[in-house]
């Protein structure tokens, strides 16, 4: 009985098995079209787990719910989902295959009307990610984006925002595509959104009045760059390792009205760049309680810059703390505010007042990087004694030591605490393994080989090598 | 190595090239071993390497996030300061220093010849300063460990070898100056003297040079490339970032220029420096007298 019992079940099994791996083929993505007809107006509808191939045009407001099983192929063709209808909601689904031509601007998905959510998608192998062109107040919210296997320069945006003011963009994962990019979209909300391995993370072009809050940028060529936006709040983003041939954390050119607040930039080639921010007279840049640390060059400013208002950040362990790009200083930046200045690790005053902030002012003057800003080829000597000797001359020498840089009335003695998200931790397991067989090979590279214990005689060392 | 009794007249034989060389390795191995300045060295690379590791941490500590990258600056800052000093007064006290207590003309009374003695030395002293080297990298990797994690694994175990590397070669440079010298002092005075030239002088007149000739970056790199240094430092950096934009434009240029075949570039430089100046030492020992 029981042994009838397993095979039955066994059969059963085999059945689901080889059902479940003989994939049916591909529906018409003209069936969910024709489910979407039948349905009332902003009814939702739940499409029928599935692959799908073929584009699929929604035209009417409705809310279409793929429950995470749904797959639509667009056949390496043109784009795959094009929302033209206000208000349609388009959730759950995996899209995938555009077309390649980036001079027609194929993508996953395309909304070209307001109100538009699209949320918990997958989107792969899609040349444009999310495209949102004229569709305000729409929401991007928990997509998966990655972009096809191409050079940064012929890849297309993850996500593209284009004239659509009053949208919200968070928790969205995008890797391998050119850039995140808003276009004179006003009022957004961007928030901890992901984006590794592209060119620019976020791109902001004229788009004014946005807050960006807890996005993680790590392994892009630039992190996050405003250009030409005013009056935007950057806080609680981290930057991790943007290492591009301009590899900045974080870029301003041509922005009023800027508040760098509380993000860390880490292991970039330069932490924040500053371009003529802020450009109109009257407006301000505010650079505060920022983590700025491993950078090549901590904050580097173009000489034009001024009226940025820098305080209460932690400089910490940068190549160069803060530069200017080209020849000049800082001077017209004001490195303190109200009596509180910035840490800076290479600090070498005192605070015999415990007040927390040094009694001596933090002149920023190097040898080396007065140099550098001379001739810029030096740059091959950096990280040899050389460099250090050169300091050294000059701390002894006061007369060899080059104008400050600028200096920083109120150094802080401490770091401010930054929260710092998605840390690259790893298992000490490795490097341990590395330290017990360094020092087992060094051990035992002395006791094999230095044994011999006599002068060698011919006799000997006949002798030895034969017994 | 059977224990089968040997013949009369295998024991009056001359031991071969590789028999005699390996029994001088030894010796000087066994020397260094028993000698102050290996104890000496040793405890003070690792210090110094435990040291750096300790300070460079210091800072990321709470965030334990740096890992290997900023220590590694601060372990090739000391490597390009301490290794070459250490390798290369090993390598001068050596021939000078049997010369001068007169023991030389005694080993090269035996059947062997200069060259063997030389390269004997050679592999000796090498395995001691690598060994050397292995043990200060090995308790700074424990620090690191202890405190960091386990990032960039591969590119400390890159540095050490690279560290082996530039020890070996700086030797060959010591030796030369030792076969060229009567007297040890002299011998590691003039060492000093040209570790002095790689560190510092070499680079200070580059820079100078630079400033005042505005040479361009490919003459700037070529000449930095030549010293064994610079090369080392160079290899390091191409290992640890992958290419040496980090370098400023000279560098850029560098790895646009020669690409995939950069690190090969650099690491034939160094021992290019090595094979010359042991096969110039070679050379010399054998056409000057002992005494």
């Amino acid at each position: 009985m029981s042994r009838r019992l397993l095979i039955v079940l066994t059969a059963t099994l085999i059945a689901r098995t080889t059902f479940a791996t003989t994939q049916p083929s591909p529906r018409d993505s003209a069936s969910i079209l024709a489910m979407i007809d039948r349905a009332p107006e902003g009814a939702r509808v739940l499409v029928p787990p599935g692959q799908y191939s073929g584009h699929l045009h929604i035209g009417k407001t409705v809310s279409l719910d793929g429950g995470g099983l749904v797959t639509i192929d667009g056949g390496a063709d043109g784009t795959v989902v094009e929302i033209s209808a206000p208000g349609v909601t388009f959730s759950g689904f995996t899209v995938r295959g555009s077309g390649t031509r980036v001079e027609r601007e194929p993508a996953g998905i395309r909304a070209t009307a307001p109100g538009v959510t699209i949320e918990d998608c997958v989107l792969e192998d899609v040349l444009f990610g999310i495209d949102l062109k004229g569709a305000a107040n729409s929401r991007v919210q928990r997509n998966t984006i990655s972009g096809k296997d191409l050079e940064p320069g012929r890849r297309g945006d993850g996500i593209r925002l284009w004239w659509s003011p009053d949208c919200t963009v968070q928790d969205n994962r995008v890797s391998g595509s050119r850039d995140m990019v808003f276009w004179y979209s006003e009022n957004l909300t961007v928030r901890r959104n992901e984006v590794t391995h592209s060119r620019y993370g976020l791109h902001f072009m004229y788009s004014h009045s946005t807050t960006l809050t807890g996005n993680v940028l790590r392994y892009n060529s630039v992190g996050i760059y405003l250009m030409y936006s005013n009056n935007i709040t950057l806080t609680g983003n981290t930057l991790i390792s943007n290492r591009g041939s301009s590899g900045y954390g974080i870029g301003l050119k041509d922005c009023d009205n800027i508040v760098l607040q509380s993000n860390a930039l880490l292991a970039n080639r330069v932490g924040a760049y500053i371009d003529n921010s802020p450009s109109s007279v009257g407006s301000t840049g505010i650079v505060r309680d920022n983590f700025i640390a491993y950078n090549e060059i901590g904050i580097l400013l173009t000489p034009n810059t001024h009226d940025n208002v820098i305080s209460g950040n932690g400089f910490i362990e940068n190549e160069e703390q803060a530069g200017v790009h080209g020849r000049g200083d800082l001077t017209l930046n004001r490195f303190s505010h109200q009596g509180r200045g910035n840490y800076w690790s290479d600090y070498a005053g005192f605070d015999q007042d415990a007040d927390g902030i040094g009694d001596l002012e933090y002149r920023a003057a190097s040898l080396f990087e007065s140099l550098l800003a001379r001739e810029p080829s030096l740059r091959l000597l950096v990280h040899s004694p050389a460099q250090q000797a050169i300091e050294f001359t000059a701390r002894a020498l006061p007369e060899m030591r080059p104008d400050p840089k600028f200096i920083d009335p109120s150094p802080l003695m401490k770091p401010p605490s930054v929260e710092v998200t998605a840390l690259l931790s790893s298992s000490p397991r490795g490097m341990a393994l590395s330290a017990a067989g360094l020092l087992l090979a060094g051990a035992g590279a002395l006791s094999l080989f230095g044994r011999s214990p006599r002068l060698p005689h011919p006799a000997a060392i006949a002798g030895r090598e034969s017994r | 190595m059977s224990a089968i009794a040997t013949k009369p007249a295998e024991i009056l034989r001359s031991p071969s090239f590789a028999q005699a060389t390996l029994a001088f390795a030894r010796r000087e191995l066994r020397d260094a071993l028993v000698s102050r300045w290996f104890l000496l060295y040793t405890i003070g690379f690792a210090f110094l390497a435990v040291a750096t590791s300790f300070m460079s941490l210091a800072g990321s500590g709470s965030l334990g996030f740096a890992g290997f990258g900023r220590t590694a600056a601060g372990l090739l800052n000391l490597v390009m300061l301490v290794v070459p000093l250490m390798a290369m007064t090993a390598g001068a006290t050596s021939v000078a220093g049997e010369r001068e207590r007169g023991t030389l003309i005694y080993l090269l009374a035996q059947p062997i010849s200069p060259r063997e003695l030389l390269l004997g030395k050679f592999l000796g002293l090498a395995v001691a300063l690598s060994a050397s080297v292995c043990i200060g990298f090995g308790l700074s990797a424990a620090v690191l460990a202890w405190r960091a994690g386990g990032t960039g694994v591969a590119s400390f175990l890159m540095l050490v070898a690279l560290t082996c590397v530039l020890a070996t070669v700086m030797l060959s440079v010591g030796l030369l100056i030792s076969v060229c010298t009567r007297k040890a002092g002299v011998a590691i005075g003039v060492a000093v003297f040209t570790w002095l030239g790689f560190v510092f002088l070499s680079d200070l007149g580059l820079m100078a040079g630079t400033i005042v000739f505005k040479l361009r970056v490919q003459e700037l790199f070529t000449l930095a490339m030549i010293n064994p240094l610079q090369a080392f430092k160079m290899s390091v950096v191409t290992q640890l970032n992958a290419s040496l934009d980090v370098l400023g434009p000279a560098g850029a240029y560098a790895s646009r220029q020669f690409g995939a075949a950069l690190p090969w570039m650099l690491l034939g430089v160094l021992l290019a420096w090595g094979a010359v100046c042991l096969s110039l030492a070679a050379v010399i020992i054998s056409r000057r007298s002992p005494a």
